[in-house]
């Protein structure tokens, strides 16, 4: 769907070149919803932007279903802008229209007949909820509500790709759930390809197939979902996660009472109904001391996190490490006893 | 005292016709001011370094036109464009000739109120509406407009209540209206209770004008 390659970005700043997005390379298959995270300034929304022409590269190519799309201008860049929807974190909807016709703006701007723009509203405002407040102003709305009106406003042309530029950052966290079902709904019911950024590692989490990690404008990690959960390399990553399941110990507990290793283990799908703790100490002869253990779910995918100190009893702990890490379970080494 | 409110009623017809005559200068002149002025004010304001046809060259020079425009005293306009208000009108004199100078005036005023509420508008909006392919014609005729609209109201409203001002100067060379009815009987007769009456008139007319525009602008305002 998307391949880009070799992405460049530069802005000049009084103190210089700053490379915005740095060399990205990233594909996009059709279908799924792609997700970027990185920390603010990583260049995400530069990134998004270049997307849709927003931004225009300053090196690369971007091909969109097999078609340079970077070097468009004029008329050739706006039809190819009408095909691709974009939602925004401030929603960006137009004060002076109501939500009606802010719907139907960007069918205006194609030129759809009246009758054909009053059926498609229609239909839009029903897809996303909100027929009864079709004659209201965004000013009486509140941000779910604005930004399904975005979400619909960014259908209305039938784009194949949906661009979501932090769409869920300024809302509150019941609105956040919302509109992250609506999105997945609305790629499974309209067969839509979603790239999103976000700075959170919950949107990443709730909706996403896969995930691109973003700093200093190159993306340092990227997988599906649900393996970048359970192996992240990245430091930054690591962080990110943190956000959503911090495993972290309270301070003191290691000085004080922790003698073995701290290692932290996690694991997906089938492996949770593994009997792996009583295998440590039967066939390893290895004392596990749960400290700390919780059970996720990533889209359906049971996900789980233990910190487990370990303590010889007779066998080898790098034994029963490798052991594990055979039985498919991630494993980070916290701390060597 | 007396003789004020005995005199009261005299120059009913007078001040009648003044008015009117204000009234027709100042819808006329805020008319051409407003045809001229807001496509003056959206190109100053879409040249802009970032905006939809950035060009530096255009906006410094429309910049700079605007505000010579504005720097020039009405008095000295009004007779520096003599031979333009006599080429248009045929005369110099009158009420219909004082529109002249009035919308010359009022043109670069209305430009930088148009541009003033442009650039309030946000960014955002219009990176939306680029997103969705708009052409800049469109983004001018359906957002920007129509966006500021409310802000837009209250600027003209703010120009016309200027060019009730200025006509009552352009009224003193000869222009007509109460300005000129002020001047020619409240100052060089000293018929004080005709200029009570024709500043009492001015007065409502600035509150009434002032008042309408609210009104109006509100009507138009969902932010």
């Amino acid at each position: 769907m998307i391949e880009i390659k070799g992405l460049v970005k530069n802005y000049s700043t009084g103190q210089g070149l700053l490379h915005a997005v740095n060399g990205v390379d990233l594909k996009v298959r059709e279908g799924e919803i792609f997700g970027i995270i990185g920390p603010s300034g990583a260049g995400k929304s530069t990134l998004i932007r270049t997307l849709n022409l927003l931004e225009t590269p300053d090196a690369g190519s971007i091909k969109i279903n097999g078609k340079e799309i970077s070097t468009l201008r004029g008329k050739e860049l706006r039809d190819f802008r009408r095909k691709i929807g974009m939602i925004f974190q401030h929603f960006n909807l137009l004060s002076s229209r109501t939500v009606r016709d802010n719907i139907a703006f960007p069918l205006e701007i194609a030129g759809i007949p009246v009758q054909e723009r009053e059926k498609r509203v229609d239909r839009l405002m029903e897809l996303v909820g909100l027929s009864a407040h079709a004659d209201h102003y965004p000013s009486e709305l509140s941000g779910g509500q604005k930004q399904r009106v975005g979400i619909a406003r960014a259908l209305a042309n039938e784009p194949a790709l949906l661009l979501s530029d932090e769409a869920t950052s300024s809302l509150d966290p019941e609105s956040t759930e919302a509109t992250l079902e609506l999105l997945r709904k609305i790629r499974d019911e309209l067969n839509l390809t979603i790239v999103l950024i976000t700075h959170e590692m919950d949107v990443i989490k709730k909706v996403c197939d896969r995930v691109a990690v973003l700093e200093n404008g190159k993306i340092i990690e990227e997988g599906e979902v649900i393996d970048i959960f359970v192996n992240p390399r990245q430091e930054l990553t690591r962080r990110f996660i943190k956000t959503v399941i911090d495993y972290s110990l309270p301070e003191g507990l290691e000085d004080m009472v922790i003698k073995g290793d701290l290692v932290r283990v996690t694991f997906k799908g089938e492996s949770t109904h593994q009997p792996l703790m009583s295998l440590l100490v039967k066939k390893f002869q290895i004392d596990a001391n749960i400290l700390y253990g919780r059970i996720d779910d990533i889209q359906g995918i049971p996900f789980g996190t233990l910190i487990l100190e370990l303590r010889p009893n007779g066998g080898s702990i790098d034994k029963a490490l490798d052991f594990l890490r055979e039985k498919g379970l991630a494993i980070e080494v916290l701390k060597n006893g | 005292m007396a003789e004020i409110f005995a005199n009261l009623g005299k120059y009913s017809q007078l001040l009648l016709d003044g008015t009117m005559e204000t009234l027709y200068m100042v819808s006329a002149s805020l008319l051409i001011a407003v045809v001229f002025g807001i496509p003056l004010g959206v190109l100053t304001t879409i040249t802009r370094k970032g905006h939809i046809l950035s060009n530096n060259t255009l906006n410094k020079a429309l910049d700079g036109i605007i505000n010579i425009g504005r720097s020039i005293p009405f008095i000295i306009l009004m007779v520096a464009i003599i031979p333009l208000t006599r080429a248009i009108v045929g005369t110099s004199i009158g009420t219909t000739a004082a529109i002249v100078p009035l919308a010359v005036a009022a043109i670069p005023f209305v430009a930088r109120v148009v541009d003033n509420a442009l650039l309030e508008i946000d960014p955002g909006i219009i990176e939306a509406a680029r997103s969705m392919g708009a052409t800049p014609l469109q983004i001018i005729l359906k957002v920007l407009l129509p966006e500021a609209l409310p802000g837009l109201i209250l600027g003209i409203t703010l120009t016309a209540i200027n060019l009730i001002g200025y006509s009552a100067m352009a009224g003193a060379i000869g222009g007509g209206g109460l300005g000129d009815i002020a001047v020619r009987y409240g100052y060089q007769r000293f018929r004080v209770e005709v200029m009570v009456q024709t500043v009492v008139i001015l007065i409502l007319l600035v509150q009434l004008i002032q008042w309408a525009g609210n009104k109006i602008a509100g009507y138009f305002d969902h932010r």
